[in-house]
């Protein structure tokens, strides 16, 4: 009896100790696979760039690049400056500030102007609205625009300015299906390995393009999910109808990863649609699914390694940046709020990395400035919405 | 041969004195011409904290500090903001998932830049300003407002209205913006702001003088057109209206409302009618342009900002002309002298005019009103300006502004001491 009672009470112990060692172990593996989740983390630099010299403004900025040297170049639109922005320039300046900077801005990386150029020349239709600027691989600009009407062409320049190719011309589009001239041309994406440029055709236009790099020779087009693209008015997007079959314009983006997937931005769809560079669709992701009129999806950059596990997505309509795990694209965090603080956005349009991870990104309408983003490594994710990415001692 | 190094080398000394002495020749000259010292400010980027609730800031109009050193701002919310870029999250349905919502107009920071409480916009017992414009904390930590939005004004023809307006796009983008502009929140139609309203710190309403449309010119002891900036004399416990439309000062009784007095530039009586554009080469102007500040020295003096006019007009408190300084004069435009602040040591040695139109905050002598120097140009980076309208000093010294337009933030520009001025 005494001994029945014993292994009773060992039995009961033992389990017992089971039961909460099993329930804290689970505990345990439960925090560890939460803490596991990492994503690159990143601090707003206030003091980048320097201040422009001849007491140059900037206007809606509608792109951004890094080259090879890590200068970022910027391109902005002079003719968005509010009229007392310009109150300093012409014959009759009303004050001592400010003029309209270039549209082509070049940072060396400690945020000095070290170059500025752009505008109507001789040879080439300057956009009316220039849009997206991409420094390519063998060190040439590319410019696109997106006056609807009138921006059938993008431009290809050498860094200095000197004009080398146009392809299209100005008011000469017939639609989706042209491949000779493109309408609204939001950004250019140079493949090194094809010598391939890749246009998102854009705000008129609802299509990639590609051609040659060098001759401006046309390869190939599509639609959304690979669809012979249509310009069929789609009219709004409604969250709760089934996905459009076309883009919706503007397709504000087209980048090619190292293991050679193409990420498209289709702005006012809320998605990113994912191509083969020969256009066969793979898959798709809704991002921000209830943001209507300007659409959640501007622009994708890649992390810096070699794998490119991550990417970087601009939403300049709920004004933040996600963090995005590039093979499942899912969102692992974002940063960023609305707000003319540094590491605030008003409209963030454009973004890129240099070679160091770090990120710049350009704010249109009236936001009207160029941040940096200092990479401070992996980190831990802790928030889904990190806010505005300060310093953590501030 | 050892005698020839010697001399060379002594040679080489005396040459090498003479350099030194020469050295610190130009080191005295340095010194005596930067005997001239101002106050040296830093931006601190990251002031005040980011807002939450997504919440997000119109034009600011109005930035003041009260005795605790707590910083208040006033801002014109969803009537500067665009709806669509702006306030997707505000509008309905929203458009946004996530950004952004007009922040409350009334805001209170503490010294660390720490949200502490918000309040205004329209209430029972009171007329709510369109476009608040001013902001000031009396001794009893009240908080006043006032406001200028242009629009209808009944009783006698007065004056065309000379509200602030929108920004204009130069250009090919003028379209565009016009679009922009139409998706503001609707300040354009209604009726001109003529009250300033006094509410406790917690934002009871507790008084107003004048009522919005009703205006009856510059000699009207109950009305008021445009009320752009308040001043509290704890003195004599009376208010100083910065009455924009009315070409004047007006004083009333902070208690009760009580009209005391009033007067236009260099103390004349003004007159109702906008003197002509200003022009740098014409006589100055014997009305104001447009008072946009009003400002008590601790010393009695009153400064007047004439902000069209660029000049700056110093009164006794009955409104006898004592002196004035054009601050800018070739500015035109809106004009460089949007409001003033003064340093905090005891004498007021120096003061602050935010230039708005030219984009940066003057520092001038106060007793000689000379500019002493100056900081901060056009663009949107911090220490940078978009109409920098608002200023204000705490007791550390450290300087607060607010942009209006689409500047739409307050700034902190840290006080670093007296430092030379280098030109």
């Amino acid at each position: 009896m005494k001994r029945n009672l014993c292994i009773a009470a060992t039995f009961a112990v033992v389990l017992l100790a089971l039961v909460l060692s099993q329930s804290y172990l689970e505990r345990v593996a439960q925090a560890q696979s939460r803490a596991a989740v990492q994503a690159p983390r990143f601090e707003v630099d206030p003091f980048w760039p320097k201040a422009l010299p001849n007491n140059w403004a900037i206007g809606s900025s509608i792109g951004v690049s890094v080259d090879a040297q890590d200068h970022v170049w910027m391109i902005h639109r002079p003719d968005t400056l509010l009229a007392n922005e310009t109150a300093g320039a012409g014959d009759s300046p009303t004050a001592a500030c400010c003029k309209p900077a270039p549209p082509v801005l070049e940072f060396d990386p400690a945020g000095n102007l070290v170059n500025s150029w752009g505008g109507p020349g001789q040879g080439y239709e300057w956009p009316q609205s220039n849009h997206g600027i991409t420094v390519d691989y063998k060190d040439n600009v590319w410019i696109g625009g997106n006056g609807t009407t009138v921006d059938n062409q993008i431009l290809k320049f050498t860094k200095q300015g000197k004009f080398l190719m146009q392809i299209g011309r100005s008011r000469m589009s017939q639609g989706s299906n042209d491949t000779a001239n493109l309408k609204g041309a939001a950004k250019l994406f140079i493949d090194k390995t094809a010598n391939e440029v890749y246009v998102a055709d854009g705000y008129g236009n609802k299509r990639v393009i590609v051609f040659d790099a060098d001759t401006g020779a046309y390869k190939r087009h599509w639609g959304a999910y690979g669809n012979k693209p249509d310009d069929t008015n789609l009219g709004a997007y409604n969250p709760d109808s089934p996905p459009a079959q076309q883009f919706r314009s503007p397709v504000h983006c087209a980048e090619l990863s190292n293991d050679r997937l193409l990420y498209v931005c289709d702005r006012p769809n809320d998605r990113i649609q994912v191509f083969t560079p020969e256009g066969k669709f793979i898959k798709e992701q809704i991002i921000a699914k209830r943001s209507l009129g300007d659409g959640s999806v501007w622009d994708i950059v890649f992390s810096k390694d070699p794998q490119q596990k991550y990417l970087f997505l601009a939403d300049g309509k709920n004004e933040k940046i996600y963090v995005i795990l590039r093979e499942t694209l899912e969102i692992l965090t974002s940063f960023g709020d609305g707000g003319r603080q540094p590491g605030q956005f008003f409209a963030v349009h454009s973004i890129a990395s240099d070679s160091k991870g770090n990120l710049y990104t350009t704010e249109t309408y009236e936001g009207k400035r160029i941040q940096k983003f200092v990479y401070k490594g992996l980190a831990n994710v802790t928030k889904v919405d990190q806010g505005t990415p300060w310093p953590e001692s501030k | 041969m050892k005698r020839r190094a010697v001399g060379l080398s002594a040679w080489i000394v005396v040459v090498l004195a003479l350099f030194a002495v020469r050295k610190s020749t130009v080191t005295v000259t340095a010194q005596t011409r930067g005997a001239v010292q101002a106050p040296n400010l830093e931006v601190d980027p990251f002031w005040p904290k980011p807002l939450p609730n997504h919440w997000l800031l119109g034009s600011v109009t109005g930035v003041a500090v009260d005795a605790q050193d707590n910083v208040w701002i006033v801002h014109q919310g969803g009537s500067t903001l665009n709806a669509r870029t702006e306030m997707g999250a505000a509008t309905t349905p929203p458009t946004a998932e996530a950004c952004c919502v007009p922040a409350p107009p009334v805001l209170k920071f503490d010294a660390a830049g720490n949200l502490l409480a918000s309040f205004g916009g329209a209430g029972t017992g009171y007329s709510w300003p369109r476009l608040p414009q001013g902001i000031t904390i009396d001794a009893k930590n009240s908080v006043w407002i006032g406001g200028t939005a242009a629009g209808t004004v009944e009783g006698p023809a007065g004056p065309p209205p000379e509200g602030d307006q929108p920004p204009r796009a130069t250009g090919a983008r003028g379209a565009a913006a016009a679009a922009l502009a139409r998706g503001r929140g609707g300040a354009a139609q209604g009726q001109r702001d003529a009250q300033v309203l006094k509410f406790t710190g917690d934002g009871k309403f507790v008084l107003q003088i004048g009522m919005p449309g009703k205006v009856d010119g510059p000699e009207s002891s109950t009305t008021l057109s445009l009320p752009a900036n308040i001043e509290f004399d704890a003195a004599a416990n009376e208010v100083y209206v910065a009455d924009r439309g009315n070409h004047r000062v007006v004083v009333f009784n902070a208690d009760t409302g009580a009209y005391k007095r009033h007067w236009g530039a260099y103390g004349n009586k003004p007159e109702a009618a906008d003197p002509p554009p200003y022009d740098p080469a014409a006589p100055a102007a014997k009305q104001f342009r447009a008072v946009s500040c009003v400002r008590i020295a601790r010393d009695g003096f009153v400064y007047v900002c004439d902000r069209e006019s660029n000049r700056v007009q110093v009164f006794q408190k009955d409104g006898k002309f004592v002196k004035e300084a054009v601050i800018s004069k070739t500015t035109r435009g809106d004009g460089a002298v949007w409001d003033i602040a003064f340093s905090r040591d005891a004498q007021q040695r120096f003061m602050y005019v935010a230039d708005g139109h030219d984009k940066t905050v003057l520092i001038l002598n106060r007793d000689s009103l000379e500019v002493v120097t100056k900081f901060g140009t056009g663009g949107r980076q911090p220490g940078q300006f978009f109409g920098v309208g608002n200023i204000a000093v705490d007791s550390k010294g450290n300087v607060y502004t607010g942009e209006t337009y689409e500047g739409k933030r307050v700034q902190k520009l840290a006080y670093k001491g007296l430092s030379n001025v280098t030109r």
